[in-house]
């Protein structure tokens, strides 16, 4: 059986002035499983993945998802097709509590609207309740349950880290892309994560995980992508990628 | 009795300016919005008020067209502006009030020029004593208020405010997270501005005579006074703030006629009000009130729950 071709992007490029972020990068994700995206400092994997996100627009090539080209959507319309992602630095609602954080991301809320929230208050108050419970399981899963109700900016660097994860992850998303999520994490939390995101990989989601944590990313990942430079140098499964002359060349560095 | 006429009177100011400040605070306080060219649709809502009555319309059909009219200025404003940065925003609809202003100043045949607009009284009654009028217009005005302030209560304790707090927070990451960032900004200026239109009306019809003289920034500078004061995003705060720098004003005023001052005593409020806004940004820069955190019926059962255990464990 063939797998499912959910991420395609074509020949992309982005630049910032003279900077080339990303130059000439293909790649595809197939539904199902951890993918992986590695590669030095400054490479342009964060780049890539705003890109997708539309949060910039790219200078070149194209964006497929589920076959639908999605280079010219914003990133609202960008979430409504099902990926999120989960920020290298923690973009969090700070002033607001650690559950108001979640339930901003939850899909498809109906008090979202305007006219709903003021006049189907009762519609949706029960979708809440359920929300609220989907939320307090991963906020157990990521050991933030003694700070349910504090203000994220009262978070520690990993704690933003672990927020920003399960935020994600509260969206439902059906490609969720992680960047760095093991980054200033405990690693008996980071291997924990790992694990729960390889069972929900199961089950319809799709995670494109960028890590500097290899030892980790090597263990659940399915396929890795190699970026030096803003180019794609190489790709393959973890344990052939180890051997690839290629990765050691973007990691120990031409001088 | 004369004084309590001038209780009365300063309730119905404090009513007025309250529906502005909720509805700055509505843009501000909860979305992030910095509008400073509230004075715009407070007079859109004024003027619209005492053209329609001038044909005879029934004042509550004058009110709603002055928050319609407003609303859709709102709007028209809010299109290109909110494309533009936090920054530009603030210029844009700064400039888009003084324009209106010198428009309504100007042209004459429309608006009565400098000489403005004379208004009927909405409830015409002969021979009412003052006090009578004045309780029909704090009837009025509170009945007015009472409603803007329980859809901005709801507003900001449901999902919608959700949103809104976390656009003014992180408008990208809102946005990643599939809140239309665009769409929201819109509803909250039109809403905003529909309420501000509102009190536009209260107050042409409270004074029955509106004259370009009473639209000056000024007016935009003291509502946001009352939001800063009071404690942005927290409508009973902005309330005090509404109520404090109303009652600051009147009593600077009265000051100035019994103090002799080295300066011209009409600046007196103005120094005033600067030194109320210094003392506010250094002993509480988040105002008197704090934000008021989101309240919805799942959120306090699952608070309460967690309290209790606390407790039980401590
Ligand atoms: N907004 C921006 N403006 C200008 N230059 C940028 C911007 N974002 C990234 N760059 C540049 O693009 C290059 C790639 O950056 P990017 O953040 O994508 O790297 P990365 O692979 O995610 O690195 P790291 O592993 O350190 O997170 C860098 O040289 C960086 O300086
Ligand atoms: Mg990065």
């Amino acid at each position: 059986m063939p797998e499912e071709e959910l991420l395609k992007i074509e020949e992309l490029s982005k630049h910032f002035g003279g900077v080339y972020a990303v130059r000439g990068v293909s790649l595809d994700v197939r539904k199902g499983g951890i993918w992986g995206l590695v590669g030095p400092n400054g490479s342009g994997k964060s780049t890539l993945f705003n890109t997708i996100l539309g949060l910039y627009r790219p200078d070149g090539g194209c964006i497929y998802f589920n076959g639908r080209k999605i280079n010219n959507l914003s990133s609202h319309q960008i979430y409504g097709l099902g990926i999120v992602n989960s920020f290298q630095v923690p973009r969090l609602f700070f002033q607001m509590s650690v559950m108001d954080n979640m339930l901003v991301a939850a899909r498809g809320h109906q008090g979202d609207g305007l006219f709903n929230s003021l006049f189907l208050r009762g519609g949706w108050q029960n979708q809440e309740r359920d929300l609220i419970d989907r939320a307090l399981g991963l906020i157990e899963l990521v050991e933030l349950d003694k700070l349910v109700f504090a203000p994220a900016g009262e978070l520690s660097g990993g704690q933003r880290k672990l927020l920003e994860l399960a935020r994600g992850l509260m969206a439902k998303p059906r490609l969720l892309l992680l960047d760095e999520p093991a980054a200033g994490i405990n690693p008996v939390v980071g291997k924990k994560i790992f694990q729960k995101l390889q069972s929900l990989s199961k089950n319809g989601t799709t995670f494109f995980v960028v890590e500097h944590r290899l030892e980790i990313l090597f263990n659940f990942a399915s396929w890795v992508y190699v970026m030096d430079r803003g180019k794609m140098v190489t790709q393959g499964q973890p344990e052939k990628i180890i051997d690839d002359p290629a990765f050691y060349q973007a990691y120990l560095g031409a001088e | 009795m004369d004084l309590l006429l001038y209780g009365l009177d300063l309730l119905v100011f404090i009513g007025i300016f309250g529906i502005l400040a909720i509805s700055l605070n509505l843009e501000f306080g909860f979305s992030g919005l910095a509008n400073f060219g509230k004075v715009a649709f407070f007079l859109v809502g004024a003027y619209t008020y005492a053209l329609l009555s001038q044909i005879g319309l029934p004042f509550y059909l004058c009110l709603i067209a002055g928050a319609l009219v407003a609303a859709i200025f709102g709007l028209l404003i809010s299109l290109p502006a909110l494309r533009l940065r936090a920054d530009y925003l603030a210029i844009v609809v700064l400039a888009f009030g003084e324009i209106l202003r010198l428009i309504v100043k100007s042209e004459d045949w429309l608006a009565g020029g400098d000489w403005g607009l004379s208004v009927s009284p909405a409830i015409s009654i002969t021979g009412v004593s003052p006090r009578v009028d004045l309780l029909v217009n704090i009837a009025l005005v509170f009945s007015c208020l009472l409603i803007c302030f329980v859809v901005a209560q709801l507003l900001s304790n449901s999902p919608y405010g959700r949103v809104i707090r976390a656009i003014r927070e992180d408008e990208v990451a809102a946005e990643a997270l599939g809140k239309n960032r665009a769409k929201y900004k819109a509803q909250i200026f039109m809403l905003g501005s529909a309420m501000a239109g509102l009190a536009g009306g209260l107050y042409a019809q409270y004074l029955q005579a509106i004259v370009p003289m009473l639209f000056l920034p000024i007016i935009t500078f003291t509502i946001w006074i009352m939001v800063l004061v009071g404690g942005p995003a927290n409508n009973w705060g902005v309330l005090v703030g509404a109520a404090l720098v109303e009652i600051f004003e009147r009593g600077a005023n009265i000051a100035k006629d019994y103090i002799a001052l080295p300066i011209d005593p009409s600046n007196l409020q103005y120094i005033l009000f600067g030194v109320l806004i210094l003392l506010v940004l250094f002993y509480r820069p988040q105002g008197l009130f704090k934000e008021s955190p989101i309240k919805t019926r799942a959120l306090e059962v699952v608070r309460h729950a967690r309290e209790q255990v606390k407790g039980e464990g401590g």
